[in-house]
């Protein structure tokens, strides 16, 4: 009887506390991310994103990891492929969230897989989409920190290839990352990082603008 | 604590008992199985990938109809309704999904430019940074195989057809008149700006039965859909000024250039063998308006006015003084065009083009006024009944107005004809399979002037040998109605037409690309007449003939050196003619035998620069001597040319550029002219006709205006 009990109640606070559908499987998927399962991820945000019709994050998510784990193929058609995919994602979130500069930014990212695979071919057309995306992002959310960082890391780019200093960037780095300081993270699943990527930029700032 | 314990197992029970296992195995259509395909019931969380024997095992609670889907990168998405009890230890065939980059591709006779297209033999860059080019488009064609150089023309030559055999589109729109005029000797441009098209589809024969009235080639641009950003630009070149300007608005842009060209100062630097009375000066400008619907429709209006006049004498061996050419044109261009995508799968494309061109000709004493009206109206519809078989049909009217006025101190006459045809096409695309596809259409076209009715089959197939290579043919008839210099002294015609057979090879592998395609073409009903120029006064027939035959190899290589991309190409031709006024069949003064171009780009970093090089060769070119007698039996020297380029990024909005073509400064030989009558020897004498210069310098300044500090105008140059 006593044992009986026992389960019972065990039975009783699992059902408490244990998870809904949406955050196992958002756990889940983001364990398989962290692995590099990044097949298995994606499909479990394609099969989150089916049943969440109305939550951008699922879709975003996949689209993302499609993006980056494309950088460095040397395929065309398998770039082109998981690209193309990764595309069909975002269009399925920011259909469900319009003028999301979370999404938009990541379109940016999808060109600079493309540019990062042939300047010559795609750079021409990509990268002026890509200012006018970046430009976009920071008119509806001037103080989002990822679009700031990710603006600026663009210019830096830029500036870097015409031998032009880069400390008026290294600026925005820093407010980049008093802002995510700033940030209040309460949307669970909200990708709410890059403050580790502005660090870094931040440190490499330091280094290359110090004189000596 | 019964009903405690009852309550309990009624849980667990139902827990358990609701479980179904789905399983089975992904197979392809060779039956072997796929790895990592994602397997789920739609619309729960429940799912898996497959392990490397293709096979699925994955637990679910759903219970009664639900729909299983599996999908796979390359493969179509396989989906399939059932009670989930039954969707266990089922096998699933996934169908190749025919639209991935690695598919076949329908190809043979066409080259693609631009980022849209699968396999590109050009990129949007080498339009305008080949060097030798100048910033034509025709010029970076030229450096494809199947294109014969002829270099005082400056016009495409196609597999041994004429440059009018050639016919461009603008989305599908025909361009009437797309070469500024320039005087004999003296290599034309296209009229068109490179910078307002990303996409250009070259086709050396075979192509679809969308486009007609063209014996040997279409050239098919496709026009930015959006511009980037609002931005000025300013050029000042050695030539003349230029000016652009974007404006975007929500729905809609606006671009407008404007250029201004006068080579009066160039000229007096660097004179050339030609007298002029007034160096060419042209006034341009050009206006695209987009405008977008709230659906996906997408309207886009391109108006183009150009003026050009230029007066010279050019030396003449009849005549001592030289021949008096004075030119005066103006050209007027309009094309709009809609798309838009309906309900099911139907999608519609129409517009209509319309040119108004008028030239003042002085030739000697003469004037000649020549005026051609011409418009172009379309509709085609498209339907997706899969990704596997689509129909495109629609059909077409083209009206063109020609009037010409020939006044000179004895004589005085006016031509006129107007030339309308009707055509129709229906054409459709089926994928059997990845790797073998088809595209199978017909074409009728109905000329009211020749009161006849033609009938041109379509016919292509490409078949994937390889992962990296593929085979393609193709078959067509062509027809096209005698051009405007023999409409509008005699309209008693007949069609001229033309037949193609091509093989074609590809290779493609990491930014290589090897192509080699053969061909025969066979020409009948080409016009002949019996007079040494067609005049009014000739007699004309239909019974000329010819036939072209030939390989094209392309070779393109943006891998193996690093910062480095070159293409070569080299076309074989074999072709002769019996049309127009020769006495037999002969190999036309245009082709010549073996034509090859190599071009290499290099971006060097630490200069910011692109250094370009181009060295084109085309073997002689046939002329007739009549103190041998014989007719185009003779051979003149090759033909040599290197050209050189260097794109500086001042910053990342100020562009200096330099071009010079014929930096060698080879003295090339466009062929000869000899006199009517014999000298005192007996003999004819004979004229070397060289091109106006040997070398053509230009210098550059680009500067863009933008809220986009990186965006330049490189792909101007």
């Amino acid at each position: 009887m006593k044992s009986l009990l026992l389960i019972a109640s065990f039975i009783f606070t699992l059902s408490l506390t244990s998870q809904t559908p949406y955050e196992k499987g958002m756990n889940e998927a983001f364990a398989l991310w962290e692995q590099q399962k990044n097949t298995e991820a994606v499909q479990l945000f394609e099969r989150i994103a089916s049943v969440e019709t109305d939550n951008w994050l699922p879709p975003y998510y996949a689209g993302l990891i499609e993006i980056v784990s494309s950088f460095g193929l040397k395929d065309e058609a398998l770039l082109n492929t998981k690209l193309t995919r990764a595309k069909e994602f975002l269009d399925n979130a920011s259909e469900i969230s319009e003028n999301n500069p979370e999404i938009m930014i990541t379109y940016a990212l999808l060109n600079t897989a493309y540019i990062a695979f042939d300047g010559a071919k795609y750079g021409m057309t990509l990268s002026g989409e890509n200012v006018a995306i970046y430009q976009k992002a920071l008119t509806i959310a001037p103080s989002n920190p990822r679009v700031l960082l990710g603006k600026t890391e663009w210019d830096m780019g830029a500036a870097k290839f015409f031998d032009k200093s880069i400390a008026p960037y290294c600026e925005d780095v820093e407010r980049a990352i008093v802002l995510f300081n700033e940030e209040e993270q309460t949307v669970p699943y909200y990708p709410y990082s890059g403050l580790e990527r502005a660090n870094e930029i931040s440190a490499n700032c330091k280094k290359e603008t110090s004189p000596n | 604590m019964k009903t405690l314990l009852f309550l309990l197992l009624t849980v667990l029970c139902s827990n358990a008992f609701s479980q179904s296992t789905i399983s089975g195995k992904i197979i392809d259509q060779q039956g072997l199985p796929i790895m990592g395909a994602s397997v789920y019931l739609k619309g729960t969380y429940d799912g898996t990938a497959t392990s490397e024997d293709g096979t699925f095992t994955f637990e679910t609670t759903a219970t009664g109809l639900q729909t299983l889907i599996a999908s796979s990168i390359s493969f179509e998405t396989y989906s399939k309704a059932d009670d989930v009890t039954k969707l266990n230890t089922i096998t699933i065939k996934l169908k190749d999904d025919v639209n991935t980059l690695d598919a076949v591709t329908v190809n043979a006779g066409t080259f693609n430019a631009g980022d849209n297209a699968k396999v590109t033999a050009l990129k949007p860059l080498d339009i305008v940074t080949t060097a030798g080019a100048l910033g034509d488009f025709v010029g970076a064609l030229q450096t494809l195989p199947g294109t014969s150089n002829v270099a005082e023309d400056g016009r495409l030559f196609v597999r041994g057809g004429g440059a009018e055999e050639t016919q461009i589109f603008v989305d599908g729109m025909r361009v009437f008149t797309p070469y500024s005029p320039s005087a004999n000797n003296i290599p034309t441009r296209g009229r068109l700006s490179p910078f307002l098209f990303k996409g250009i589809t070259f086709s050396t024969g075979g192509y679809s039965a969308e486009y007609g009235q063209a014996l040997s080639s279409v050239l098919l641009l496709n026009s930015i859909n959006e511009p980037q950003e609002e931005k000025t630009e300013i050029s000042i070149m050695t030539v003349g000024l230029g000016l652009g300007n974007t404006q975007k608005w929500k729905k809609s842009s606006l671009s407008l250039n404007t250029s201004y060209i006068n080579l009066a100062p160039y000229q007096k630097l660097y004179p050339d063998n030609n007298e002029w009375h007034k160096p060419v000066e042209s006034v341009g400008g050009e206006a695209v308006y987009r405008y977008k619907f709230n659906n996906d429709g997408l309207l886009k209006v391109y108006g183009a006015y150009s003026s050009v006049d230029f007066d010279l004498t050019q030396e003449d061996i009849n005549v001592a003084d030289g021949i008096r050419f004075g030119l005066k044109n103006r050209n007027l261009y309009i094309n709009s065009s809609y798309q838009d995508f309906l309900e099911k799968d139907w999608s519609i494309a129409t517009g209509i083009s319309f040119a108004n061109d008028r030239s003042e000709i002085k030739y000697n004493n003469s004037d000649i006024t020549d005026i051609e009206n011409s418009a172009h109206l379309k509709i085609a519809f498209k339907k997706f009944f899969s990704s596997r078989y689509k129909l495109n049909f629609g059909a077409e009217y083209f009206a063109t107005n020609f009037t010409e006025n020939f006044e000179d101190s004895n004589f005085e006459d006016d031509y006129e004809f107007d030339n309308n045809i009707f055509s129709s096409f229906v054409e459709t695309d089926i994928f059997f399979s990845k790797k073998l596809a088809t595209k199978i259409g017909i074409r009728g076209e109905y000329s009211e002037l020749l009161q006849e009715f033609n009938i041109s089959p379509r016919l292509s197939l490409a078949y994937k040998a390889g992962s990296n290579s593929q085979f393609s043919l193709a078959y067509g008839e062509f027809f096209q109605n005698p051009k405007n210099d023999y409409l509008k002294y005699n309209s008693d015609f007949t069609a001229e037409n033309t037949t193609h057979y091509i093989a074609n090879y590809q290779y493609v592998k990491n930014k290589q690309i090897f192509r080699a395609e053969a061909y025969y073409k066979n020409y009948g009903n080409l016009v002949k007449y019996d007079t040494p120029f067609a005049l009014p006064t000739s007699t004309y027939n239909n019974s000329g003939s010819g036939f072209a035959k030939g390989l094209d190899i392309f070779w393109r290589d943006n891998k193996s050196i690093k910062n480095t991309e070159y293409w070569m190409s080299y076309s074989y031709l074999d072709t002769e003619r019996d049309y127009q006024n020769y006495p037999t069949s002969a190999t036309p003064d245009f082709a010549s035998k073996h034509n090859a171009s190599l071009v290499v780009k290099r971006w060097i970093e630490d200069w910011k620069s692109q250094v370009g090089l181009s060295y084109n060769y085309a073997s002689g070119r046939s002329y007739t001597d009549p103190n041998k007698g014989g007719f185009l039996t003779e051979q003149a020297k090759s033909f040599n040319s290197l050209n050189a380029n260097y794109a500086y990024l001042i910053s990342p909005q100020k562009i200096l550029y330099l071009s010079v073509s014929n930096v060698l400064g080879t003295k090339n030989v466009n062929g000869y002219q000899y006199a009517d009558q014999t000298n005192t020897d007996g003999l004819f004498d004979r004229r070397t006709i060289t091109p106006a210069a040997d070398r053509f310098f230009f210098i550059g300044f680009f500067w863009t205006i933008s809220d986009n500090k990186d965006d330049n105008q490189l792909d101007n140059l």
